[in-house]
């Protein structure tokens, strides 16, 4: 009979890769978040994925006395900001994002949601084939590159700015082009964990093992669970 | 993408059932891995249910599926973030043409609907 226990080995290069790169450019300087900024953030997003008891969605992290650190490298909004994207996605409304970028810059807003993102898909993929949680990498010094692109312009498919032609591409597409290195991480990250995006059309395109309904079974159950609409 | 999936590969998909979590999905090994994409979603959880649906994912389609399904699992706890993080929507017209599916999968009333 097969056994359930599952190494590090066992797992694909390419996605073994993959998760490794973008885990360990937590701690480096981002675009607009600094190393220690960075790895900060993803410690919240990780405490709020997987406390068993969370705050509910419309309690910051930095209204309960000692729930932060007094001495923050990143704003106490910020923390707030990512706390709420990695535990409570499905309750976030236009309102709120508003108010956000009233406390942070648009674009370092979108930042925090690609560290999320990243945090999101290292630690349930690790939850999820049994493997113990990484360690979060140590700090890189030096300046977020404030790379940006010049034809950033509104969208109607999302809140977020992107890279001019809008609404051309799907919203989850466009949603980080204004910060092509989150952009560029993510993508890396889904070719890996899901379907590489030239494959994306072909609806039997498989690795081997599941094939694409299955597949889309599974995420079809986790997004319906995340209550995630999109 | 379930329902397009499903279609290209002559499968008729219950919605229903994924959206419920149980009965028969139409797929092979449909409960085994609607069991473990439950379990899945939570890392939070207790650990127990999503060590019994790994073994039994385990048991009947080997290690490297399940490692495949945990990274599928891992994509769209991504994505989600993603999409509801920066208010990612469809076209009116495209939800229009996907209300069925939508009132299948309980969808119609979420928060995160925009």
């Amino acid at each position: 009979m097969a056994t359930s226990t599952v190494a590090i080995v066992d797992v694909r290069p390419d996605l073994t890769a993959a998760h490794s790169e973008a885990w360990q450019a937590l701690g480096q300087p981002g675009t607009w978040w600094s190393g220690p900024q960075r790895l900060e953030l993803a410690a919240t997003a990780r405490t709020a994925m997987t406390e068993p008891s969370p705050l509910a969605p419309w309690t910051a992290p930095s209204t309960i006395d000692g729930w932060l650190a007094d001495d923050l490298a990143a704003p106490p909004h910020a923390h707030d900001a990512i706390y709420r994207v990695a535990r409570h996605a499905g309750t976030l409304t236009e309102s709120w994002y508003e108010g956000i970028c009233g406390e942070l810059t648009d674009l370092a807003y979108v930042e925090l949601v690609g560290i999320a993102c990243t945090v999101a898909a290292v630690v349930a993929f690790r939850h999820a084939a049994g493997l113990a949680p990484s360690e979060l990498p140590s700090p890189v010094g030096g300046e977020p590159s404030r790379a940006t692109p010049s034809n950033l312009v509104p969208a109607a498919l999302n809140w977020v700015r992107v890279t001019s032609p809008a609404d051309e591409r799907a919203a989850v597409v466009q949603a980080f082009t204004s910060v092509p290195a989150e952009h560029q991480r993510l993508w890396n990250l889904a070719d890996a964990q899901y379907i590489p995006d030239l494959e994306m059309v072909d609806p039997h395109w498989t690795r081997g093992t599941l094939s694409r309904p299955q597949m889309e079974l599974v995420a079809a159950r986790v997004s319906r669970l995340r209550e995630c609409f999109y | 993408m379930l329902s397009w999936s499903g279609h290209e590969n002559d499968t008729e998909i219950d919605l229903a059932a994924v959206a419920e979590g149980g009965g028969a999905v139409g797929l092979p090994l449909g409960s085994e891995l609607l069991r473990f994409a439950s379990a899945a979603a939570d890392p939070a959880a207790d650990g127990a249910e999503i060590h019994t649906a790994r073994h039994a994912l385990v048991g009947v389609g080997g290690r490297a599926m399940m490692i495949d399904a945990a990274a599928v699992a891992a994509n769209f706890h991504m994505m989600t973030r993603l999409a509801d993080g920066t208010g990612a929507r469809y076209p009116a017209p495209s939800v229009d043409a996907a209300a069925s599916t939508i009132a299948r999968m309980g969808a119609a009333e979420m928060v995160s609907r925009r």
